[in-house]
């Protein structure tokens, strides 16, 4: 988080600024600039221009082997009939409502524990922050295809016990759901912050609840929470926008078509799917910029939300 | 979900320098910065510039899908290219079929295309029509020797935009390994019903031991389709490029693959829709799971090699009993096609017409993409086949007498198709939908897909 405290103490020193002070700061500027300017020019070159560029094709009818066609809003008014695009939000939605809350609370309970001053805890930390590294590989989504297979190590255990378990990523009921999961498991990310953050909790405050007798639930709920409300804004507006746009795993599970049946068809497998596999790239670029308008939604109704849950004690 | 191990790394950096009471906060500021630095970050595409080649030689880039022993047995034809025009690489580019049409797709659009490309009659017309193809017939490429029927196959009018590699015909390979372990004996195939096939694969199942069947389920891709299409006196297209068959039709096929499965014929759903993601090599007919299964004559030596038994080649089944009504038909396996905006349209013709009209590249390739379509190099390999290309040759040779009408070619859109079958395949097989229903469905959604 230092970038971002860095930025709250330049943002803090909004007040009166002395000439001498402008000076040191314009030149602190410089050199920030010219440290910038490597991520500047890979984020104007390869994140604003196809930006702009998706932005115009889609406008257009674009089968990538012809010119782009310019179509005004056809693309976005069929959308509005796509019987399919409609299932893949359902899809999406599904998948950020629930796997987000779902990750978030295993992510606290973890830091939790190991906040409680573990032996070996660097070993711990780093053990349950390995699946985040991996979670989003193609490895990691083979795996569990393997592992959630019919004759897979899940089913394999539950035959043990005589129950004869489904096909878990090939039934259209529990596709969406193996998947989840696998996005629970990279917990690991949001973890590490939220540890972060509880260790910036004065303990001074549970000294004080502790002497006027407060349960260790009170206390996890009167100051822990609070307390880190800030962590968890954070983790949720990071948490939301990333599954918003998560596709390796729904992509590899399911062997790129969304299935079985498009119980697995996220948005933006979609938008793949019609861009690449189908020629109709003008689609899959509105498609693009309406996903970018979903989360900005999301992110915004955030925001709004936080000032009523958000605390910030300085 | 790029962003993550960056801010978490940083996170863990300030979590092991104790700072409690420091009162280091995020702020609201900081927030915001992270959030729409990550909402930035959405869809962006990356775009490629094409690699030079360097001087005197000329460099050709060859794409082909395929499995490893077809990998093998192209590059060693591509060094016999090089070795005769040492002037000319041949760079290879090669992959797994699902992931190479989206490949292709982007590399079209990057003006990045391979020079020389494997094409398959799903996409010619889609990559043809857009001008993506060169017309082959304006370079020296010799055609004479080329079986006429495979020749027209990659022709249309923007031109011989593909020359076909092979002769292919839809067939079921048979598991005698597996039919021996259940004690089943093989079926005529010269005369066996629909029903004698789920009769057939029933019994198998029965007595074979868990988790292996007697047939994989059709119903993944089109060719299956198209054999029960024609033996209904339908087709899959016409030839102005609709569909050839009425929901009804694509309805009684589901319907009959529903009481395969309600036999146990074939596998469960969920073991037919891991099925369909499996590369050939892990299919069920190569693993031994499946003692019947629907394949192209010329993956019949691949399959053969995967699973290390001698496989059988047979006939489709039909309604009346007489192979004669079998419906098969000769389709060009894949073709020979070349970039239209590729730099150096001579060499890569030249390639071409090696890869089709030499003996050497014959001996090298035998029979993987199909029986050769070039008469002169089919005689000439003969002696070299291997006992399994053998039996792909011999069963080309035996339905010639056969076969139906040519089918009319695949129109643009085509190559949505299959992932539409798939998809309404599952939904009946885990009864989502009722076949009529699913029959209804697929069919609207294959009209659009290759009217738009």
């Amino acid at each position: 988080m230092s970038a971002i405290s860095e930025l709250s103490s330049i943002s803090r020193r909004k007040g009166k600024l002395s000439a001498e002070e402008k000076k040191a700061n314009g030149r602190d500027n410089k050199a920030a600039y010219i440290f910038l300017l490597p991520w500047l020019v890979g984020l104007v070159a390869i994140t604003i221009g196809p930006m702009i560029m998706s932005l115009y094709l889609s406008f257009t009818d674009y089968n990538l082997l012809q010119p782009p066609e310019w179509v005004g809003l056809d693309n976005f008014t069929r959308m509005l009939t796509d019987a399919r695009l409609h299932n893949s939000l359902g899809v999406t939605f599904t998948y950020v409502l629930v796997g987000v809350p779902l990750q978030l609370a295993v992510a606290l309970l973890i830091a939790l524990v190991l906040d409680k001053g573990l032996r070996g805890l660097p070993f711990y930390r780093s053990v349950f922050y390995l699946p985040s590294l991996l979670g989003g590989s193609v490895a990691v989504a083979i795996l569990w295809k393997q592992i959630f297979g019919t004759t897979g190590l899940v089913n394999q255990v539950l035959a043990m016990f005589g129950i004869q378990g489904p096909g878990w990523i090939s039934d259209p009921s529990t596709a969406l759901g193996s998947i989840i999961l696998l996005h629970v498991w990279t917990f690991g990310a949001p973890m590490i912050i939220f540890l972060a953050g509880l260790r910036q909790i004065p303990v001074m405050y549970y000294e004080a609840a502790k002497v006027d007798g407060a349960t260790t639930l009170q206390q996890f709920w009167r100051i822990t929470m609070p307390m880190l409300s800030p962590i968890l804004f954070f983790n949720l507006v990071l948490q939301i926008i990333g599954s918003f746009q998560s596709f390796t795993q729904a992509f590899i599970v399911s062997g790129g078509n969304g299935g079985p049946s498009d119980s697995t068809m996220f948005f933006t497998l979609y938008l793949y799917q019609k861009g690449f596999g189908q020629f109709d790239m003008g689609y899959a670029s509105a498609m693009a910029w309406f996903l970018l308008v979903i989360i900005g939604v999301f992110t915004a109704i955030n925001f709004i939300a936080s000032k009523y849950w958000v605390f910030y004690d300085d | 979900m790029p962003l993550f191990p960056r801010s978490a790394s940083a996170a863990k950096q300030s979590a092991e320098t104790p700072s409690r009471g420091a009162a280091r906060r995020i702020r609201k500021t900081g927030v915001v910065a992270a959030a729409a630095a990550v909402v930035m970050a959405l869809s962006a595409c990356g775009g490629g510039a094409a690699p030079q080649n360097a001087d005197g030689t000329v460099e050709l880039r060859f794409s082909w899908w395929g499995g490893d022993k077809r990998a093998q047995l192209t590059q060693e034809a591509i060094k016999q290219f090089e070795a005769e025009n040492p002037n000319i690489k041949i760079k290879p580019e090669f992959g797994d079929w699902s992931g190479y049409w989206d490949k292709l797709a982007t590399q079209v659009a990057a003006n990045d295309a391979p020079d020389i490309i494997q094409m398959d009659e799903k996409y010619i017309t889609e990559y043809s029509s857009r001008g993506a193809l060169l017309d082959l017939s304006k370079y020296e490429i010799d055609t004479s020797k080329l079986d006429e029927a495979a020749l027209n196959a990659g022709k249309s009018e923007d031109g011989l935009t593909g020359i076909a590699a092979g002769i292919n015909a839809a067939t079921i390979l048979a598991n005698p390994a597996v039919f021996e372990a259940a004690g089943v004996p093989l079926p005529d195939d010269s005369k066996w019903t629909w029903d004698d096939f789920e009769r057939i694969a029933s019994e198998i199942t029965e007595k074979s031991p868990k988790g292996t069947y007697g047939a994989a389920a059709y119903g993944t891709d089109e060719a299956s389709l198209g054999v029960w299409l024609r033996q209904n006196g339908r087709s899959l297209y016409t030839s102005d490029g609709k569909l050839g068959f009425e929901p009804s039709d694509i309805a009684e096929w589901w319907a009959f693959l529903k009481q395969l499965s309600e036999n146990k014929a074939v596998p469960t759903a969920s073991e037919v829709v891991e099925a369909e993601a499996a590369p050939l090599d892990q299919s069920g007919l190569a693993t031994g799971k499946n003692g019947m299964a629907f394949w192209w004559s010329n993956q019949a030596p691949a399959l053969e090699k995967a699973s290390g038994s001698d496989l059988k080649i047979l006939r489709f089944p039909t309604k009346t009993g007489s192979s004669a009504d079998a419906g098969l038909w000769y389709k060009a396996s894949q073709f020979w096609s070349a970039s239209s905006r590729t730099k150096h349209p001579e060499e890569t013709a030249k390639f071409i017409n090696f890869l089709a009209n030499n003996v050497k590249a014959g001996e090298t390739l035998l029979a993987d993409r199909g029986v050769y379509p070039n008469s002169e190099v089919r005689a000439a390999i003969e002696s070299k086949l291997t006992p399994a290309d053998v039996k792909v040759v011999k069963f080309i040779d035996q339905i010639k007498d056969e076969l139906g009408e040519a089918p009319a070619p695949p129109p643009k859109g085509a190559g949505s198709i299959q992932e539409i079958i798939k998809r309404y395949t599952s939904e009946v097989l885990f009864e989502r939908l009722s076949t009529e229903e699913a029959g209804k469905k697929a069919h609207d959604e294959m009209k659009s897909a290759i009217s738009s």
